[in-house]
This record gives C-alpha cells, structure tokens and sequence, in this order.
C-alpha cells in the first residue's frame, strides 16, 4: 500500500507541473472566467447559458487533462527508463500501475476542485449570488464529472499499456465521445420504429459494453432547474458504484496486459 | 504470481454485471432525471453536445442534431426541437431546410389542447426566418418562408409580406409556381394595381416559355395566369376599382360595394369556469365564411398592437417567450348570423399562465383577410363593409375595419374573489340575446361573379343576370 | 539449505547433468572471491528443451550471483525471428566486478533487462543470487542503475531518495542523507533534479541504487557521457563497492574502465558470448620488446622460439612473448659488448582484446 501511495504522491507531484495540462487548466479557467460576457448563445436566459457553459467547460477542460495527463503516463516512463528504476525495486508491475492510476486521479480532482472553486467564485460574483446555499447545487455536476473523468482516465489507463500514446488519445477521446453522445441517441434509436432489428441489436450491444460516461452527465436539472428528481441520492450511489465497477475491470485487464508487456 | 485465467474470468464476469447494471437500472433513471430528451426538461442542450459542437465540427454536429430532432418531430416532443433548431442553425447557418422547417414548426406547432398555436412563439418564428434569410442571400427560400407566415400565419399585416415576397422574387431561382402568389399580397395589402401587374409579367413570362418549351407545365403556368388576370379584372370591375369616380359602373348601377353593409357587430364573453370562457358574438352576414378575430392578452402584453402584435420587433432569435404572459389568438366562425364559442384554456397552464392583472379581450374583423366572395361585397379595403358602432379607420390607417375591446380582470378569469360563485359576463353596450338576431331582410346576400340567389328588392342581381 | 535437497531430489530425476552438485562449492567452504579456472559453468549442461522455468532446468548453481543458461531473447521482426540474446551461458560469482561488454546493440541491455525481471527471455533459464528471475523478492537485494536514467525533474535528490526508499519500505531519512554524502551530494540535496548536471544526476542515481545495501549491483554504461573528473569519482565508487563486498555487474562499452575495475568479463556479441574469463588470463600472452646497441651479428645468437629481430637504424629490436625471460638476451648484449637501451612489456590490452574478438566474428 505504501509502496502504491509513494508512486501515487510521486505522480501527482509531476501531473500537476506538465506544461501541457496546465495550459489546458488555464484556458478552462479562463473561460470560467469570462463565461459571464461570452454572449454567444443568448437565446435563453443568462444564467442557463451561464450555467450550460462554464459546466461544460469543466467538463471538456477536465476530459481533455484526463486523456493528456493518462495517456502519456506510462509511456513516459518507459521512454525515460524511470520505470526501470522502479521494476527493479520490490514493485510489483500491478503496484506500479495502480500507483499512476491513483495519482492521475488525485491530480485530475485537485484540477476539478480548482476549477469548481472558480466556478463558484464566478457564480456568486457574476450572479450576485451571496447566499452559498445557493451555488451548492452546481458542485453535484463536478463531482460526478470527476468520477466520469476517473472512469476516462482508467480507459486511457488500460489502452496506454498496448497502444502509441498517439493512438491512445484518438482512441480514449473516441470512446468518450461514444460514451457521452451514445446514450441520448440510444433509446431514439432503439424505440424507433424505423430502424431494423440488425441496427437495434448493435445499437443494444455497445451500449451495453462501452463506459457510458453520460450516466454521470447530471447538468441538465441545473441548467434547467423545476423539475422533480426522483431518488436522486441513490441514483448518485449506484453511479459511483458503477464507476468504482469498471474501474476495477479496466485496471485488473489493464495489469493483465501490462504484466506481460515488454517495457 | 497472478491466476491470469481466473482474473480474465473475473473480468468477463464484472463486465456482464456493469452493462447490467448500467442498461437496466441506470440508464432508465438518468433518462427520467437528467437526459435532454425527457419530457419534463424543457428542451436544454446537453452541455457535452455543445462542447463538442465548440470543439470544432460543427456542420458534423449539426447534421447529428438535426437528425436527432427529427425523431423529436416524430414524438411529438416540440419543446427539446426548439434549441437544437437554434444550435444546428448557430452551428451551420447554411442549412437552409433547418431554418424552414424550424420557423414553421415554432410558429404553427406550438399548440394547446384545442389546437390553438402560441402566438408568442411567432415572434421567434420571424426572427429566424429573417436571421434564415441573412444567412442564406442567395436563395429564395426563405424570404419565401418568411413572407408566408406573414401572409398565412399573422394574415393582417401584408406589406410584410408583400415586402419578403419581392425580394423572393428578385432571387433567380425562384420556382414559377411560388411567384404567382406575391398577386395575392399584393391584392391583400390594397396594392390592386400592383396585383393586376404582377399577374401580367407572370403571364408574359409563362406565355414566353411556353412558346419554346412546349409542355403541360408550362401550358399550365401560362393559362392559370390568364385565368388569375380575367378574375382580378371582374373583380376589380364589380369593386369599383376600374372606374371609381363615377361611383356607379357603366351600366348604370352602383358598384357591388354600394352601399356599405352594416354589419351589426356585438358580443358577449363569460367566464363559465376559471379558465373557460364562452363567447357569443352577433354578425349579419348570411354567407359562410366570416371569421371574426379574437385575442384575450394581457392589458400590458409587450409590444401589443390593436389587433395583434408588433411580430417582428426583435430580430433576435428568442428561444424562449414570455412564458409568464398571456396571448390568447382564436376567431369566430359566423354561422347563421351568429357565433358561438367555449374556450377552454385550463388545461394548458404554461400557455396561458394568467399572471398579469388586466386582460383585454379584442375583436377585430378586417375584410383584407376575407375569402373572395365575401370581400366582393366589403371590397378590398372595407369599402363595402360598416358597422354602426365599431367601425374603425384608425387602427389600420386607410382600412375600414370592425374593433373593439373588453376588458377583464384576473379575478374574473380565475374565478377567484368575489366572481368565485358569479359567473362573470362582460358585453358589448349593443349585445341583446335573442334566438332570432336579424330577420332575414336584413341580412346581406352575396352578388359573387356569376350570380347569386336573388336578393329581393334588390335590382342589381337582377339586372347583372339580364343584361 | 532448503535448495540444496530439492536440487539434489530433481538430480535424482535424471534432469540434471553430472557432477553439478559436487562442483557446487557451499559458500563458506569458498571463501575466494572467484574460482580458478576451469569456471563451472564451463562443465556441460544440456538443456534438451528451452525452458522457462524451473521445471526442466534445475536450481542454480549455489554462491553464484548470476547465472544463466542457454538464456535466449528473441523478437519477432519483418525479415522472420532475431535472436537479440542468443542461448548465452553467464556466470558472476559474488564480490567480484564484472564487466559485461560488447558494442552497441549486442544485447547487454536486454540481459541486464531479463535479469531484473522487466522482460522475459524466451528460453533458457537465469537466476539472480539463487533465484529465478521474476520473483520480486530478490529485488531486496539488487538494484539497478539504467543507462542515461532520467530521474523527476520536479523532485529534490533528497526527495528522490526518499522516494525510492519508499518502494523499499525503508523510511530512515539520515540513511539518505548519509548517502548523500556518499556520493557528494550533501550540499545539493534540496536542489531540484533539473538544476543537476549530468555527473550528479549518475551520481544521484548510484546513491538511489545503494538505499537498499544491494548485494549485487546492475550498472548500465555508469560512466557514459561524463566528463572526466566525474568519471574519476563514480569509478571510485565502484572500486569501494568491491570494498563493500558487493557484486557489481557493469554493462559498458567504456573498455578503460571495465579494465581497471573489473575482477573477470565477458564479451558479448550479436547476441552470443564471445569471451569470458577473468581479465588477467584473457590478456594473458603479452610480448617483450628490447632495443639494444649490439653489432650486427648477434642477432644470430638469439634462438628463442616466437622471437622476431629486426634492425632499425642500426639498433636491434627484438619482440619475444613475456613467457621466455628476457634475461638470457639482455645478458647476451651486454656479454657482446653492447648496451641494453630499453626492455619494453607490452601487456595485451583489453581494447585488443575486445577489437579482436568483435572482428572475427564480423562477417
């Protein structure tokens, strides 16, 4: 455990000095930033825009420090034989990859938490909004967006132990956009009565086998808030826990193949 | 060392469970609370399309919406179309059937349980229209679109029409069968002349073509405008509009606008119910075909006009409406001299939300939006056409109209206060009921072209039959 | 001795060659840091299957560091199958220094990289201090010092001490600083890997190979692109390794090094091993030079066999091999009258060596 936790705390302390991933951190809080002026969709009311915006900037900011900070983790220290050093310590290889998982999640959260306090700040300040009570709802969506990327990341986890870092990115940012967009066209696709039973069957199948990461997509009540959830506290529950699931079935495959990889 | 089999079992396994469990018991939950496309969202954009929309492809994206929106057409789901319409048309502004259909869907498709549109949608209707029409110079499509709903949807205000259909018309590749139309604007916004013109170039040019191109279509085209040109000019003959000075026609007797009919406009609202309300409504025209303009709006409706609205205030696209104010657009269909109507607005709280003090209630008739055998005896303007107490040459400078208001209080329309047990009834001062409105003498007969029942006492009829 | 009677029960199986087991001296019984010659692993062993395991090859040879058999490596390439590691047989006995040559791509770092478990040989068997390789308990006691290491810039020498330290369980922070100080960097422990030169940065990484008191040291090119002052110092380092009585085993191209410090070697080329033994006896066979002012005919006095005389401005030069003594010539000048001006050894060089051996092997 100690052993998964130094490499974790080794990690972090590097995730959060990439150049890449904090340019990407600072673009995102600079759209959080301006979002209150960016008029860009005014057709509906200031704070739905307001809150539609600066949510999905977090989300796309995060997705893409996700993809950046894992797809390159290991890869990396192949390329730089770090890992050597590490292999040749007592480390086993499924210690060493937990370790990086763990570490580009605290990272990823440490970049969320920011982004989230930016958020608010810009909230309260935009909005005038001074009672706190107020904002607290917003936090649902980067909390569960943090567990989406924790589930993205372990994606990217699990394809860098085979692929090019390159092929990586197209190839976890593909399965993201799936996950995300799938769903929404899924029930359209399945109920409709035009499509044919080929296409339903397929559509069931990878609906079925793909992460799908719109699960954890809860903006819409805040973006257009009045309407009634039902159970939302178990809903968030099981959600996690279906994180936490294919999160273990990506890291045990991932340590599977990692394991007899030549590094 | 590891069991690699029983681990890959374990995963295969855990793989089951997780699609499972995400299928069958989240999915159908994250559908009811969170997904765009449930009903009880009014219709936001998901933040990922949109982030992947600003990531770049957008006509790609569009294309995905637009199909997306289509299954929406097909449910019914008219709310969560609205601001994929505006997303795809922001995203890809050169997709010209996105604009057309999506004005006309806002402008037709919002409706209640009696199938009356929302007016306050049209507004955002003619404003993408317009935005349509700037995006997309070229083609004549959507000044075309756009000068439709002035001309069918908000059907008073013409000269817009007129407006947008010119500059259709100026596009090359305007089709023939949609040029002809612009006669009827021109006809309906009191340009007679005009009218009369454009039939005659549309008639050369068909005649023209159908010279070299010797087909059925072009045959057609040149023989309906011959068709159009021998009607207006009957018209404008028995309307007085060919010789108005002498004020009676060239056979001696006064055009078929002579003299003016009186109408015999009165009316009666009460609220039977909160929320439901009768009309009754007396008109001594005997022929089919009136109907009579009613609104029921706030006092202080934003941008109200007598009549109707000022529909095009905004070019901005307003996706969503005032939805706490009230505009209430239905007509009264004449039959037998009178009208009767329930309408019933308490099942679409969000259509009509009643949340304003002060209602006014209007009538308003006016003979430009008449069908042609009436307008035959009221004439384009109203020339033919009066009514002892609610005649107005004001609301609609140059036209004779009928107009009137009523007032109404929320209390009222609501039931609430003192009206909850009172059914509150407000009148016209004339309104008297009565079974029997107007005996039969009173009553106007149409002339129509070729001949009507006879009138009698009346010599005109007679005298056009045998000349 | 648990080893022992499971060694001795899968020779009873009939796996095993003869004779291993009683060539296998038990560690204290030897206390001599290397064996004479002929080395053990020179008797036959026969492998009638490439193995991975321990099923078909048997236990290791007691005392012995490293050890390898038939040790294969083979990668699949466009042009059909390279073997990178070609069935080499390698043994380092503990305390010594090893040296592990070869030029470029001879496959020294694959090797070293199956030693530590970070790949896997396709066949034959190693064992690293008596077991097989894989098995992350012997990571206790080696460590391992790539080639060129990179170590995270953003972390200080001490925080990367600590750090390594971490992955042995050990939390002892005056151990780190005391090897700090071991390698010269006591004063630049709080300085970010990025602000070291390349001389710290190996140095860094010599102490981070010590934090676990290895018993046997992997070092990969140690002194490559050094300059000079800091190549003097990591050779200092390992020469006190030995000191330790740690196992070094150097994999380098930097022959001057190898032959100051290393206690045997082994050539590798292409894959196979060349040579191996222990440098003194690989350079064995070096030659006597001696110039001399004599008249002309003595040179027909000399009957030495191998003996090559030549005249050179009118002084005699002979070239004999170090193993006639030079003195019977010497004393035959000064008997003729004339003058010994220089008696030159020329002692074989390894560069010879390793030149001679990679050339003929050269198609």
């Amino acid at each position: 455990m100690k052993t998964i936790f130094s490499i974790a705390a080794t990690t972090v302390g590097e995730a959060i000095r990439r150049k890449v991933l904090l340019v990407i951190l600072l673009i995102g809080l600079l759209f959080l930033v301006v979002a209150p002026a960016l008029n860009i969709l005014t057709a509906r009311q200031e704070r739905t825009v307001l809150v539609g915006l600066t949510l999905g900037v977090i989300q796309l900011t995060s997705a893409l420090i996700a993809i950046m900070l894992t797809v390159y983790m290991v890869p990396n220290e192949i390329e730089r034989r770090t890992i050597y050093t590490i292999l040749s310590k007592p480390v086993q290889r499924w210690q060493f990859l937990v370790g990086k998982y763990l570490g580009a999640v605290a990272a990823l959260g440490m970049m969320i938490g920011f982004m989230t306090i930016v958020l608010l700040i810009t909230f309260a300040l935009s909005q005038n909004e001074r009672h706190l009570a107020n904002l607290a709802p917003l936090i649902k969506a980067p909390v569960m967006n943090f567990f989406q990327m924790s589930l993205l990341s372990a994606v990217a986890l699990m394809f860098s132990t085979f692929v090019s870092p390159l092929v990586n990115i197209f190839l976890s940012s593909g399965i993201y956009m799936l996950g995300t967009l799938f769903s929404p066209l899924f029930q359209t696709l399945v109920e409709a009565p035009s499509v044919n039973n080929v296409t339903k069957l397929f559509a069931r199948i990878i609906h079925f086998v793909l992460p799908n990461f719109s699960n954890f997509n809860v903006q819409n009540p805040l973006i257009n808030p009045g309407q009634v959830l039902v159970d939302e506290r178990l809903y968030f529950i099981t959600t996690i826990g279906y994180a936490f699931l294919y999160i273990g079935i990506l890291l045990v495959t991932a340590v599977l193949i990692f394991d007899r990889r030549e590094v | 060392m590891i069991n690699r089999k029983a681990l890959f079992g374990a995963i295969a396994g855990l793989a089951v469970v997780q699609g499972a469990l995400s299928q069958n018991v989240i999915f159908p939950r994250w559908r009811q609370n969170y997904s765009t496309d449930s009903p009880n969202i009014a219709g936001g954009l998901a933040p990922d399309q949109m982030l992947v929309a600003l990531a770049g492809f957008r006509e790609m994206i569009a294309g995905i919406l637009w199909v997306r929106a289509d299954s929406f057409f097909d449910s019914g789901n008219y709310d969560a179309i609205l601001p994929i319409i505006r997303l795809v048309t922001v995203l890809d502004p050169k997709q010209i059937d996105v604009y057309s259909t999506g004005m006309w869907h806002i402008a037709y498709n919002f409706t209640d349980e009696e199938s009356r549109s929302d007016r306050r949608y049209v507004p955002t209707a003619l404003a993408l229209g317009s935005e349509g029409a700037r995006q997309n110079k070229e083609t004549y499509e959507l000044f075309f679109e756009t000068g439709w709903l002035w001309y069918h949807k908000i059907d008073d205000n013409y000269g817009k029409a007129v407006y947008w259909w010119e500059q259709a018309q100026k596009r090359p590749d305007i089709l023939p069968a949609r040029q002809n139309i612009l006669a009827m604007a021109y006809q309906r916004n009191g340009q007679i002349q005009k009218g009369l013109e454009h039939y005659f170039s549309q008639y050369d040019k068909a005649a023209a073509i159908a010279k070299v191109q010797e087909d059925f279509g072009a045959f057609q085209q040149r023989d309906v405008n011959e068709n159009n040109i021998d009607t207006m000019i009957v018209r404008m003959g028995q309307r007085g509009v060919l010789g108005p000075a002498s004020k009676t026609s060239n056979m001696g007797v006064p055009y078929d606008i002579d003299p003016p009919f009186d109408v015999g406009f009165s009316a009666q609202l009460s609220v039977i119910s909160p929320r439901v309300i009768r009309v009754r409504a007396t008109w001594n025209v005997r022929p089919v075909g009136t109907r009579i303009r009613m609104i029921l709006r706030d006092s202080d409706y934003p941008n109200a006009v007598p009549g109707g609205l000022n529909w095009d205030f905004s070019n901005n696209v307003q996706l969503d409406p005032p939805r706490d104010r009230t505009f209430m657009q239905d007509q009264l269909f004449v039959r037998n001299q009178r009208s009767e109507r329930k309408i019933d607005m308490s099942r679409d709280p969000t259509m009509y939300p009643f949340t304003s003090k002060d209602y006014t209630v209007e009538f308003y008739y006016n003979p430009r939006s008449a069908p042609p055998h009436i307008q035959d005896k009221f004439g384009w303007s109203g020339e033919g056409m009066t009514d002892k107490n609610f005649l107005n040459t004001t609301i609609r400078p140059g036209q004779r109209v009928v107009y009137t208001t009523l007032k109404l209080t929320r209390e009222q329309i609501l039931r609430t206060g003192q009206w909850r047990d009172k059914v509150p009834v407000i009148q016209t001062k004339n309104f008297e009921l009565t079974e029997n409105f107007r005996n039969n003498d009173q009553a106007i007969k149409i002339p129509g072209l070729r001949g009507t029942t006879p009138n009698p006492g009346d010599q005109r009829t007679q005298s056009l039959r045998d000349p | 001795m648990a080893e022992f009677g499971w060694v001795w029960l899968k020779g009873t199986e009939g796996n095993q060659s003869d004779g291993r087991d009683s060539q296998a001296p038990s560690k204290s019984s030897n206390p001599q840091p290397y064996p004479a010659a002929p080395y053990r692993y020179t008797s036959p062993r026969i492998h009638t299957a490439p193995c991975t395991g321990t099923l078909l090859g048997g236990a290791p040879t007691l005392g012995a560091a490293i050890e390898t058999r038939k040790l294969t490596k083979s990668y699949k390439r466009p042009g059909g199958v390279t073997n990178v590691v070609d069935g080499i047989d390698l043994h380092v006995e503990e305390g010594e220094i090893f040296g592990f040559l070869g030029p470029n791509g001879a496959g020294k770092t694959t090797t070293i990289k199956i030693l530590l478990g970070i790949i896997y040989q396709t066949a034959g068997e190693a064992f690293v201090l008596d077991k097989e390789v894989g098995d992350t308990a012997i990571h206790h006691l080696i460590s391992y010092l790539p080639e060129k290491p990179y170590y995270y810039e953003h972390m200080t020498g001490m925080e990367i001490l600590k750090f390594y330290a971490s992955l042995f369980g050990i939390k002892d922070e005056a151990k780190c600083q005391s090897l700090l100080e071991k390698v010269n960097l006591a004063s630049d422990g709080h300085k970010t890997i990025s602000q070291y030169s390349k001389g710290m940065q190996q140095r860094i990484g010599l102490a981070q190979s010590l934090l676990n008191d290895p018993k046997l040291l992997f070092l990969d090119e140690p002194t490559g692109g050094l300059d000079p002052i800091a190549h003097i110092e990591i050779r200092d380092l390992i020469l006190q390794f030995r000191e330790e009585g740690k196992t070094v085993f150097i994999s380098s191209h930097e022959l001057s090094d190898v032959e100051r410090i290393c206690d045997r070697v082994a050539i590798i080329n292409k894959g196979k091993i060349e040579k191996q033994g222990r440098l003194e006896d690989l350079l064995a066979g070096g030659r006597y030079e001696i110039t001399a002012d004599v008249s002309e005919d003595f040179s027909s006095k000399i009957k030495e066999a191998d003996t090559h005389v030549s005249w050179k401005n009118g002084r005699l030069i002979v070239d004999m091999p170090d193993s006639i003594s030079p003195n019977a010539i010497v004393e035959g000048v000064l008997g003729a009258k004339g003058s010994i001006l220089s008696v030159i050894p020329r002692r074989k060089r390894l560069e010879d060596l390793f030149v001679e051996t990679v050339r003929n092997v050269q198609p």
